[in-house]
């Protein structure tokens, strides 16, 4: 067996205090395509990062072709050729393509002269060589997303990389353009290259991986070559053991519809004809893939995003929700993903952000009535036990978990109906973790009707009523508390129905 | 982190009134005020504490609109042109459709409203940048200021009862606009501090994606923020027209940039979401005290634009590098600044200040002749000697220059101390402003170029029931605002002249063209007018054009280039703004046009070239020196009380006696410089 | 940047409107002469102009620039008159604006102060400095080979011509072919992108601050030199001036996208206005209000363009047939 290209060892990386990485150990070979899966947060993108250069281990040595590498920028990753295609494309968006897939090749001082033909050619090339037609002269900003992966995959071909880091380069191409894709990297393998390829598509990884590498809550589980292991085995791995921590889940009894989906579409946000309901009481786990448009139909829900078609009814009654302002009219409150740049105003303090969205109730004719303000953020510190030196602390300063109570403390304070919470617990520590599961089961037991989009599949199984598993922008499956399984879910989230020859081997 | 930590009282306080650092400015504002308090004559006073303000509130008005404009993290440059524009709108409504004071106020608020509206809706709907649409939108309100009004139209002759809103006491000492400056604070601070509204504006500023998913209509409120920006800079227009009982197109100039550095000082970030009024308000006074600081002190106040370019830097310059330092640098930033870089930054830094501090010295070594520069560096003592203050109508322009030369030669001879200082440009409400110092100060006479007829003459009758004697030169007040007017030549007779002097090089017949200074300039409007009165002794003469210069060298040269063009048959160039000479006489040079003359107002130093090239051919002006002479040797004979009720002539010094018409003291007729007489003249 | 020509084409296109009107009622705006006066005049504008367009490239702004214009002007006549040979004070001038250039690169670039803040406070302190040092005199008496630099009239206005016209299509070259141009626009398009490309932002924003002093005062000197006396007021207003013809001719204020090809017919439409308006008789009183609503309607209708065609590009981007070979 040739040397490896790139052999990690022993990677461990911590953020303020939260495991992303854990003794992780990964090793690419020359002709290989290496696939790494696992759940979304297994710290897939953390490993990745570390092998561009974009952040620093914490510890572990990481060897390129022999060498061990220490500082690690991304100046040095690309010296060393590995290239790297992110799920987020950034290109600039006001340059050419040719331009954009030019910058990383071109070498030369800054004062070398651009020859556009030639770089019109080599885009050209580069463009048909990832198996795609786009023309080099278009500006990046007006490319759509799977266009403007297609032009990264150009730049790290043509940057001649060994090592080609592939994030889910698939998650927005169509099947053509996969075909296409798959040999490109056959060709690559071919000229000697390692490939590795991060995707959620298990079919596209018994199609074109090697080897397998799994992940699960930062640490290696396991790699297998890709002819000894069996799709349902990966699940399993990436699934693991049923979790032991006890999730504070008491039943509720369940009171009328709150609110229900009739064929919703919206074809901004990717989400196609869905359609179910919840009860007051329920909390109903919304589970699924990145990219399965969870999110995206939750801000569809809450006026976000244009709705196509479809009827949204809170309470029985049609409503019509073209802002997030009629969403909080209509009685929907939406806690987002992105804690710090939509979740909260970082800047300002807890009484301002626990308030902001439920300004009216607090204020007559437009004057804030400080005192209550100040009563209704405290009430909330107190019920949520949000840890603050005081409502007037920045909510910069405190802690992830308490920013994120403080979230949800801006959506009940609206008296909502129905409560969407988008990855509530994702960066947040584990006290604070069930401290927010404690509180969500007290909110449903007070007669809210929830929606909990979460990739952690402990969490939906532990916390939901009823799981509604997305893929591709619609509902894939809804599974029962009592018969969902991680295995079931991961199947409808990757696309397979538990049935057929899976089903048998899960029994 | 514990749950409810006991927090110290003081650390409270900041957080309220000090999250952005205000703090800091507020030490800055008491050690300048201490500062001022130790080196300024009567500074620490209530009387000059209510003056600052007074002066304080239109800026203020336009610093208070602009805070929330720019904790959204937006910017409107436009604020300053539509108080020119609502002024003069103000004015056409009250003097010229006879519209009664409240329906003309009115009227100019809903302009006010209009124009915000206008950038609102650009910035909001169209999501144009704020800085692009407000620049544009800032030289189209001046325009429009200035075309409603041809420039020229200067509205005055307000009731009294409006002007006592700009220029009235209230219980003996409160300005009345003071109330209007605090009306509006606690309006804005109720809006921004502790309604829905203000909420929405913080939030949409540190965070405009936060804002729409906590339900905030991003663009409505932006859109409102604009509208109300123009409706505050309408007031702030109405109080100007009250303050200084004139409306005229050049109101507010410049105000722009004043209220941002205001706001800016005052701890909002441009980038959105840091700010507060109290700030602001910190800010703007930080700026009116240094300004009357400086006056009363006796110091140049072109350390103003100096001390406060410095303070921004240091103050911004310093939170910036607090910010960076704790936090790790994020994601996007990546490479730290390393310390050979800070090194050559400084480094950069100490180069740039040396290399400006050592051009400074030099210029003033080399221009040091040509004005002599006594008087800012030593603080007049307020001994026995006498102080005489001389303010002309702009500091910079060379024809004031070289009056300096002879205010200084009189206050030497006679053993006075002078003031000489003024606006840096032609603004009324800046000579207003010295003024009042000036009284705080208790000079013993106070002799003034007059910028604006009305608006300065209250604050000299306020000097003269204080005991101060009050003279004008160059330009008169209200007759009772001031004992004496040091006349050097009357406007009709300056334009006759001048006209006369056409008439003669055109042997009574062809086109002339007039460079006149800013259209909006007061003098050379009213000589305009008397040329064109004079005009008609000569039928054969023909006025083709009037072009503005600005006062500005090179702007009077392209405006010269046109009109060569544009009229071939014209034989003549009358250039009544003295940078307008030298431009016209280039333009003419430079277009080998031996056919046209120029003649105009101007001095006999910068024209020089040009009359011995044969360029110019006359140059009308009195002996600038000799004025600046008279102005204070007559201030000082006021002072002693040595011209008597009715006097016919006053003897002043080396000029010798002087005739005394009424309460003119006539300094003699304008000279005709030209090629024969030119090299005798040292101003 | 080689597509989107269309911001300079309807901006040309209004210049071409202007100019066929007057053609039509004064065609001796054509003449020779006057063209070159125009040129002339806007010679040392367009110099300015070029360095804000990169600046502004880089998302930044720099309102000093009529400041520095004033006191490079008063420094090389300062120069020439203290006895130093000419074209040392010349280079005295570009130096002095590169020094104060530099300075607000530096506090921009690597203190983070925003750029309108640090510029500002050099517009403020600068103009009252020159002020306070001059007490408003002009520099007079300047050495006789001053003006024109000791050239004559027609053959030194003609090297301002070709000296401003080379400025204009180096600089305009080098930010379309080499890659330190395009670093400008990158530096101003997307600063994440920008990083992981491995590009120095801050060294690019400190360079273009530099380089737009350097020019400040080259343009500043190649004014001061067509005349004998150097007024220690000029530029004022001239800051304003530039960004609105920087911005008319297509550059982002929020950077990363312009050209120095739009700067020019922004410069020259601005630059063109002033005496059309002179020779078709208008009423000088309306020009500023004429010239303010031309700048706002360029700027509307180029968003309004921009939107429709973002919206077929859309529609282009999202039909297969543009992906799929």
């Amino acid at each position: 067996m040739p040397a490896p290209l790139l052999e990690a060892r022993s990677i461990s990386k911590a953020f303020a205090g939260v495991r992303a990485l854990n003794d992780v150990d990964f090793s690419l070979f020359p002709g290989e395509v290496h696939a790494l899966v696992g759940e979304n947060g297994a710290g897939k993108s953390t490993l990745i990062k570390v092998f561009t250069g974009a952040i620093a281990a914490d510890s572990g040595s990481l060897t390129v072709a022999g060498r061990e590498v220490r500082h690690h920028t991304p100046a040095t990753a690309r010296s060393l050729g590995i290239g790297a295609i992110y799920q987020q494309p950034s290109l600039f968006p006001h340059l050419t393509v040719a331009e954009n897939i030019a910058w990383t090749l071109e070498g030369g001082g800054l004062w070398h002269r651009v020859d556009w033909k030639a770089r019109q050619r080599l885009a050209a090339g580069l463009i048909r060589r990832a198996g795609a037609s786009i023309d080099p002269e278009r500006v990046a900003g007006t490319l759509s997303m799977p266009e403007q992966q297609i032009v990264e995959i150009a730049k790290a071909i043509g940057a001649g990389a060994r090592i080609l880091i592939m994030d889910e380069p698939t998650s927005s191409l169509t099947d053509r353009e996969v075909e296409s894709l798959f040999q490109v990297i056959a060709s690559l393998r071919a000229q000697g290259s390692g490939v590795i390829y991060i995707s959620h598509r298990l079919n596209e990884i018994f199609s074109i991986a090697d080897r397998i590498t799994v992940l699960r809550d930062g640490e290696t589980i396991g790699t297998r070559n890709t002819t000894e292991v069996q799709p349902t085995d990966l699940i399993e791995m990436m699934a693991g053991r049923p979790s032991a921590s006890v999730f504070p889940k008491r039943e509720v009894p369940h009171g009328a519809i709150a609110l229900e989906l009739r064929n919703v579409s919206s074809s901004a946000a990717g989400v196609r004809d869905v359609s179910f309901s919840v009860r007051s009481g329920e909390i109903v786990g919304l589970a699924g893939l990145v990219g399965s448009g969870r999110t995206e139909l939750a801000e569809t829900i809450f006026g976000l995003n244009a709705l196509d078609s479809g009827e949204i009814l809170v309470e029985a009654r049609t409503v019509r929700i073209g802002s997030p302002a009629e969403a909080i009219e209509a009685g929907v409150a939406y806690v987002p993903q992105d804690r710090r740049r939509h979740g909260i105003v970082l800047e300002m303090p807890v009484a301002a952000n626990t308030s902001l969205a439920s300004l009216r109730a607090i204020s007559r004719w437009g004057w804030i009535d400080g005192a209550r303000e100040r009563i209704l953020a405290e009430r909330y510190v107190a019920q949520l036990q949000i840890k603050t030196p005081s409502v007037d602390a920045t909510c910069g300063t405190l802690s992830g978990g308490n920013q994120q109570k403080v979230a949800l403390a801006r959506w009940l304070a609206t008296s909502p109906k129905v409560l969407i919470l988008d990855e509530p617990t994702q960066g947040v520590d584990v006290g604070s973790k069930s401290e927010i599961h404690r509180r969500m089961v007290d909110l449903a037991e007070g007669g809210l009707a929830i929606i909990m989009i979460s990739s952690e599949l402990p969490e939906i199984l532990g916390m939901s009523d009823r799981i509604l598993v997305m893929h591709a922008g619609s509902i894939g499956g809804v599974l029962s508390r009592a018969e969902a399984t991680q295995y079931k879910i991961l199947s409808l989230a990757l696309g397979h129905r538990p049935t057929g020859e899976m089903a048998q081997i899960q029994e | 982190m514990q749950a409810a930590l006991p927090q110290p009282a003081l650390s409270r306080w900041r957080d309220r009134f000090s999250p952005y650092g205000e703090g800091r400015l507020l030490l800055a504002l008491l050690l300048e005020v201490g500062a001022f308090s130790a080196v300024a004559d009567n500074f620490f006073t209530w009387d000059n504490f209510f003056e600052i303000v007074r002066f304080s509130v239109e800026l203020g008005l336009i610093a208070l609109a602009l805070t929330p404009v720019i904790i959204t993290g937006g910017i409107d440059l436009s604020v300053g042109s539509m108080m020119g524009l609502a002024a003069v709108v103000f004015g056409a409504a009250s003097k010229n459709w006879g519209l009664p004071v409240p329906a003309a106020a009115a009227i100019a608020v809903l302009v006010g409203c209009a124009g915000g509206a206008l950038n609102g809706i650009l910035i909001s709907r169209a999501r144009l940048p704020p800085l692009v649409v407000t620049l544009a939108t800032f030289s189209m309100f001046h325009g429009i200021a200035e075309g409603l009004t041809e420039g020229a139209v200067n509205y005055t002759g307000f009731p009294t009862s409006f002007l006592f809103l700009g220029q009235g006491y209230l219980l003996g000492m409160i300005p009345v606009q003071v109330f209007v400056l605090l009306v509006v604070f606690l309006g804005y601070w109720v809006l921004l501090h502790h309604s829905v509204f203000g909420r929405a504006l913080y939030a949409i500023g540190f965070a405009p994606e936060g804002a729409r998913y906590a339900g905030i209509p991003v663009g409505q409120r932006l859109g409102a923020v604009y509208f109300l920006c123009g409706l505050v800079s309408s007031l702030a227009a109405i109080l100007y027209v009250a303050h200084l009982g004139q409306a005229k197109a050049d109101a507010g100039s410049g105000y722009e940039l004043d209220a941002i550095t205001a706001v800016v000082l005052g701890g909002a970030s441009v980038l959105g979401g840091r700010g507060t009024l109290w700030g602001t308000l910190m800010g703007l006074f930080f700026l009116t005290v240094l300004q009357n600081g400086l006056h009363l002190a006796a110091l140049p106040s072109e350390l103003t634009g100096v001390l406060t370019g410095a303070l921004l830097v240091l103050i911004i310059g310093f939170e910036r590098l607090r910010a960076a330092r704790p936090s790790a640098p994020s994601e996007v930033e990546g490479n730290p600044v390393k310390n050979s870089q800070v090194a050559i930054l400084c480094g950069a830094i100490l180069t740039g200040s040396l290399i400006v501090a050592a051009a400074n010295i030099w210029l003033v070594r080399s221009t040091g002749e040509s004005a002599s520069r006594t008087s800012f560096s030593r603080v007049p003592s307020s001994g026995d000697r006498r102080l005489i203050a001389v303010m002309p109508k702009a500091k910079g322009d060379p024809y004031f220059v070289s009056v300096r030369a002879g205010a200084e030669e009189a206050a030497k001879e006679l053993g006075f101390d002078l003031i000489w200082d003024g606006p840096t440009g032609l603004d009324a409400a800046k000579q207003n402003e010295l003024v009042e110092n000036w009284i705080t100060r208790r000079v013993d006479a106070i002799a003034v170029a007059v910028e604006n007829k009305a608006g300065i003459s209250t604050v000299l009758r306020k000097a003269r029931q204080r005991g101060i004697r009050v003279l004008t030169w160059d330009a008169d007040a209200e007759p009772d605002a001031r004992d004496y007017f040091a006349n050097q030549a009357t406007p009709e007779g300056i334009a006759n002249t001048l006209t006369d002097e056409a008439a003669r090089l055109l042997s009574g017949n062809g086109e002339f063209a007039i460079i006149t200074g800013a259209l909006t300039a007061a003098n050379q409007n009213e000589w305009i007018a008397f040329i064109k009165k004079r005009l008609s002794r000569y039928p054969g003469l023909k006025l083709a054009a009037i072009r503005p210069s600005d006062d500005d060298r090179d702007k009077a040269f392209s405006e010269a280039q046109t009109l060569l063009r544009v009229y071939p048959a014209m034989k003549l160039i009358m250039a009544i703004s003295a940078p307008a000479v030298p431009g016209s006489g280039e333009a003419v040079r430079q277009a080998r046009r031996n056919d046209v003359d120029v003649i105009g107002l101007s001095l006999p130093s910068i024209s020089k070239p040009y009359v011995h090239d044969g360029v110019v051919q006359t140059v009308v002006l009195w002996s600038t020196r000799d004025l600046g002479y008279l102005a204070v040797y007559a201030s000082a004979l006021l002072v002693e009380g040595k011209i008597p009720q009715g006097a016919t002539a006053v003897h002043a010094g080396r000029l010798g006696p002087l005739r005394v018409r009424g309460s003119e003291i006539v300094l003699g007729d304008p000279l005709i410089i030209n090629r024969a007489n030119i090299d005798q003249l040292d101003f | 940047m080689r597509k989107g020509y269309s911001r300079e084409a309807s901006v040309a296109g209004a210049l071409i409107a202007l100019l066929v009107v007057v053609a039509a009622v004064a065609p001796r705006y054509f003449s020779r002469e006057n063209l070159t006066d125009i040129c002339l005049a806007n010679a040392p504008v367009l110099i300015v102009a070029v360095g804000m367009t990169l600046v502004i490239l880089t998302g930044q702004i720099d309102i000093s620039v009529g400041s520095m214009f004033a006191v490079c002007g008063v420094a090389a006549g300062v120069l020439a008159k203290a006895g130093l040979p000419v074209p040392i004070a010349a280079l005295g001038a570009c130096f002095t604006g590169a020094a104060l250039g530099s300075l607000n690169g530096g506090l921009v670039a690597y203190l983070r102060v925003p750029s309108i803040v640090v510029t500002l406070a050099a517009m403020v302190a600068l103009r009252d400095g020159l002020r306070w040092a001059t007490q408003g005199a002009w520099v007079e008496d300047l050495p006789s080979g001053f003006q024109w630099l000791g050239f004559s009239q027609s053959s030194f206005s003609a090297m301002i011509l070709l000296l401003a016209a080379g400025i204009t299509v180096t600089v305009g070259w080098g930010l379309r072919n080499l890659a330190a141009g395009r670093a400008v626009y990158a530096t101003g398009s997307s600063e994440q992108a920008a990083h992981l490309s491995g590009i120095d932002t801050r060294r690019y924003r400190f360079w273009v601050f530099t380089i737009m002093g350097a020019l400040t005062g080259l343009a500043a000197l190649l004014n001061s030199v067509r005349f004998n006396q150097i007024p220690s007021n000029s530029g004022l207003g001239l800051e304003m001036r530039v960004i609105a013809a920087v911005v008319v001719g297509g550059t982002a204020i929020t950077g990363g996208t312009g050209s120095i090809s739009g700067t020019v017919v922004g410069v020259i439409l601005l630059g063109a206005v002033g005496p059309a308006l002179t020779f078709l008789g208008i009423n000088p009183y309306w020009e500023k209000a004429i010239q303010g609503a031309i700048i706002l309607a360029a700027i509307v209708a180029d968003k309004v363009s921009v939107r429709v065609a973002f919206l077929s590009s859309r529609k282009h981007a999202s039909s297969p047939a543009s992906t799929r070979a």
